[in-house]
């Protein structure tokens, strides 16, 4: 994409973002992304592994999913023990760059889901100014306050660990999934969109508003 | 792309046919799948006819119907659909109903195409699977619950009757003119013989007897017969095993109502459990009564789907090992010459109880008259060895206690058998009790019924005993139904560490114990274990509303332990997870165990006066 695009984009979101906002949610293309990090700290931790789902007209396309392992990280820290990558692993990987580059290009017309946007997406955002892509999306959506918002409703207590990716799904008694790296979890966060999608709505209209 | 670090690819690569299909076919299988949210709102989207797609479960339940609104199959985890329609290419005809919405996996016309065209092994697993829901279906459609009904439902009512001094001339006059092929013979209204046209053609004709003879000079005396309130199937097999084509059917004070034919019974749809019951009983050889043995659990399958009373089921194990035993008896007897004595065939436990399950075991013995040569005594052992054996081929496992007439200490003589009941009743040790729990439900199944009848009055006068019923009462108290505080289950552990709820041992086992002990105590010689309840609510100084309970609270078992073995899972036969249970199934759970629980301390109370 050029520059020219980008900017076009830039200054062009806010008729898009209005669009964006009414459009039925069962209709729309989205990017499912998760992260895998080395701690919580966007300005000196790093990305160890990044991956993502797409998710268009309610259907998760198994074949386009995404993974990448950051062969450039500097320092795992201790967080082999939550991700499982050791350096061995990273030495196979790619560039980072090369990831947000490949990123980059499908978010052209994709609203972003994460879970827990706030982590992920600051790391994403900046990794994306250091690496000169600049760039804002079209929306993003947010699985744990989609949740924290449901379980509000319903008047029910919010335990401290009750917004967990696990924890969520198995409300929806979604499989439980036993392997956990940046693949498997965005799948599940695609997931658990669905269902949230499906209950919230009950067969009736829901705008990507209603989600936000 | 990492998909071998994937919970989509372990799962899919532990699937079949992709255990063992080329891992090229497996990789193609999963980059071309989409997975999907399906609910009751949005499933349409998903099944239509416009765009087939082979459906894999990854999670939640989802009922087939058929176009009649009849249940197929029910599918979860791991289980197909949709492929009927992409292999016919016909519109799909069946309906989903979503019971827990979950994650499916679509596979699309063109990537199926693609699959099949390409591995032979996925197109011939699929081919397969259609094969076997035709077949699962078409057996549904081809039968219907006709033998659980009663036969009053099925019957012609009012029957055709004479005096047994009536002229045989006059009796042919009354069959032509009411248009039936038999005549029940009465004296003061109870029924005394039948005649056949068989019998005009066989006993009259044929032997040049004059036809101004009485009746009663050709009749078939105490004829067999069934009651209006008997199963169709009763009827069915009782024609079968005595190979006779009239029975007739009486009312509860003993007086004829009607006759009821084979023909009445071909008129209704064939049913393949009694059809089978019937080759059983043609069997050419042992080798044919194995294979036709081979059917007996997807028959019960499928008809366990459609009976609403559950105690038919058992009714029908135990029909088919009685007449594998009947067989094997009679091609013993075509081999190596008729019995040198008259004997009696019996069983025990639950084959006696008619409450066999797809688990039981044999239970059998050999009543012999007293005082056998050697060599009698030899040909009774050859026997009962040549059916023990056979029928564990047959599948009805070997008898881990021993209880089997193929063993010494099950072939017995007369006062043999007696006098091994009378020293258990004498010295309730606890091996006694446990063997009085087997041996008191008796049942004949095939050789000399008048043995066996005094085998039974034998029996009756020999329990008499106030301390053997109140050690049955104590062991039945030794049992406890699986209530804790609080109303909790109290669950079991095996060594795979799943918990469960033996529902035979604890709910199923002690209801039969309780019933077997009223019975003996009220002289009922019925086995069976409703039927025992039954003549028991007939019975003075019997609490009516405890036997209903009890009644209802062993078909809920029944059923309950019936579906379990029906879809296994890991847990040992009998047993259930609660955790599988809706809470209203959770519910009346409970409430049968406290029903036994109250049964139980009512007979301690009655027989053991308390004294626990």
């Amino acid at each position: 994409m050029g520059l020219f695009e980008s900017l076009k984009r830039f200054f062009v979101l806010p008729d898009r973002d209005a669009d964006v906002l009414k459009a039925n949610c069962f209709k729309t293309d989205y990017l499912v992304i998760d992260l895998e990090l080395t701690g919580l700290n966007a300005k000196q931790d790093e990305i160890v592994s990044i991956a993502w789902v797409p998710i268009s007209h309610q259907r998760i396309q198994i074949g386009n999913c995404q993974h990448f392992i950051n062969n450039q990280v500097s320092n795992l820290n201790q967080s082999p023990v939550f991700h499982g990558i050791d350096s061995d692993s990273l030495a196979q990987g790619v560039p980072l760059n090369e990831a947000l580059k490949a990123l980059n290009e499908l978010l052209d017309d994709k609203i972003l889901i994460f879970h827990n946007q706030e982590l992920d997406w600051s790391f994403l955002r900046l990794a994306f100014n250091k690496a000169g892509l600049l760039h804002k999306p079209l929306a993003i959506l947010d699985t744990m306050q989609i949740e924290h918002k449901r379980l509000a409703r319903q008047g029910q207590v919010i335990a401290q660990d009750s917004l967990t990716l696990n924890n969520c799904r198995e409300r929806y008694r979604l499989p439980e999934y036993s392997c956990h790296n940046a693949l498997t979890d965005a799948m599940a966060t695609a997931e658990l969109f669905l269902a949230q999608a499906n209950q919230i709505s009950r067969g009736k209209p829901l705008l990507v508003k209603h989600l936000m | 792309m990492a998909l071998e670090l994937n919970e989509v690819g372990r799962f899919i690569k532990a699937q079949a046919p992709f255990n063992d299909l080329d891992s090229s076919a497996t990789e193609y299988f999963i980059k071309s799948l989409e997975a999907v949210y399906l609910t009751p709102e949005n499933q349409n989207q998903w099944l239509n006819s416009s765009a087939p797609c082979l459906f894999l479960i990854r999670s939640g339940l989802y009922d087939i119907l058929d176009s009649s609104g009849e249940v197929v199959a029910r599918l979860s985890e791991g289980d197909y659909f949709g492929y009927p329609s992409l292999l016919t290419g016909e519109p799909i005809s069946n309906r989903l109903e979503v019971q827990n919405e979950g994650i499916v996996y679509l596979l699309s016309q063109m990537h199926w195409d693609y699959l099949r065209e390409h591995y032979k092994a996925f197109a011939q697993y699929f081919v397969r699977a259609h094969a076997n829901r035709l077949l699962s279906v078409n057996y549904k459609k081809r039968s219907d619950d006709w033998s659980s009904k009663r036969i009053c439902e099925i019957m012609k009512q009012g029957a055709v009757t004479a005096d047994p001094d009536t002229k045989i001339c006059d009796a042919a006059k009354t069959m032509s003119q009411f248009g039936v092929s038999s005549l029940m013979i009465t004296e003061n209204s109870k029924l005394v013989g039948v005649i056949t046209d068989r019998d005009l053609r066989n006993r009259v004709l044929a032997e040049g007897r004059s036809p101004n003879d009485i009746v009663a000079t050709i009749m078939t005396t105490s004829p067999k017969h069934v009651f209006e309130h008997n199963r169709v199937f009763s009827a069915f097999h009782l024609m079968l095993k005595q190979n006779i084509h009239h029975l007739p059917v009486l009312d509860e004070q003993h007086h004829p109502i009607g006759m009821i034919t084979a023909t009445d019974l071909l008129r209704q749809q064939k049913s393949d459990p009694v059809q089978l019951i019937g080759r059983i009983y043609k069997a050419e050889s042992v080798a044919d009564i194995k294979r036709y043995a081979l059917e007996v659990p997807e028959l019960l399958r499928g008809f366990s789907d459609r009976v609403e009373d559950t105690s038919l089921i058992g009714k029908l194990l135990s029909g088919i090992t009685d007449a594998m035993t009947t067989r094997l008896i009679q091609l013993f007897q075509e081999q190596n010459g008729k019995a040198p004595t008259p004997f009696s065939w019996i069983c025990f436990g639950s084959q006696a109880r008619e409450e066999q399950t797809l688990h039981s075991d044999q239970d059998n013995g050999l009543l012999m008259p007293d005082n056998l040569t050697q060599s009698q005594l030899e040909y009774f052992k050859a026997l009962g060895e040549f059916v023990c054996d056979n029928l564990i081929a047959c599948g009805i496992k070997e008898c881990p206690g021993g209880i089997m007439a193929s063993r010494d200490s099950c072939r017995m003589g007369l006062s043999g058998w007696l006098n091994q009941f009378s020293s258990w009743i004498k010295s309730p040790s606890p091996q006694a009790i446990l063997n009085c729990k087997i041996f008191f439900d008796i049942r004949f199944v095939e050789g000399s019924e008048s043995l066996f009848d005094s085998f039974s009055k034998g029996i009756l006068t020999t329990t008499k005993n106030q301390i053997f019923f109140a050690s049955m009462a104590t062991d039945i108290n030794a049992n406890s139904v699986p209530i804790g505080l609080f109303n909790q289950f109290k669950l079991e552990k095996n060594q795979q560490k799943h918990t469960y709820l033996d529902l035979k041992k604890r709910g199923v086992a002690i209801i039969n114990d309780i019933v077997r002990l009223y019975a003996l105590h009220h002289n009922i010689n019925a086995a069976n274990t409703l039927e025992r309840l039954s003549a028991l609510a007939k019975k003075q100084d019997v609490n009516k509303s405890d036997i209903y309970d009890l009644k209802d609270c062993w078909r809920y078992l029944t059923q309950l332990r019936l579906n379990v073995q029906l879809q296994q899972k890991g847990l040992p036969a009998n047993c259930i997870d609660p955790e599988d249970l809706t809470s209203l199934e959770r519910h009346q759970l409970k409430e049968a165990f406290y029903l036994i629980k109250q049964a139980q301390q009512a007979a301690a109370f009655k027989f053991a006066r308390g004294s626990l």
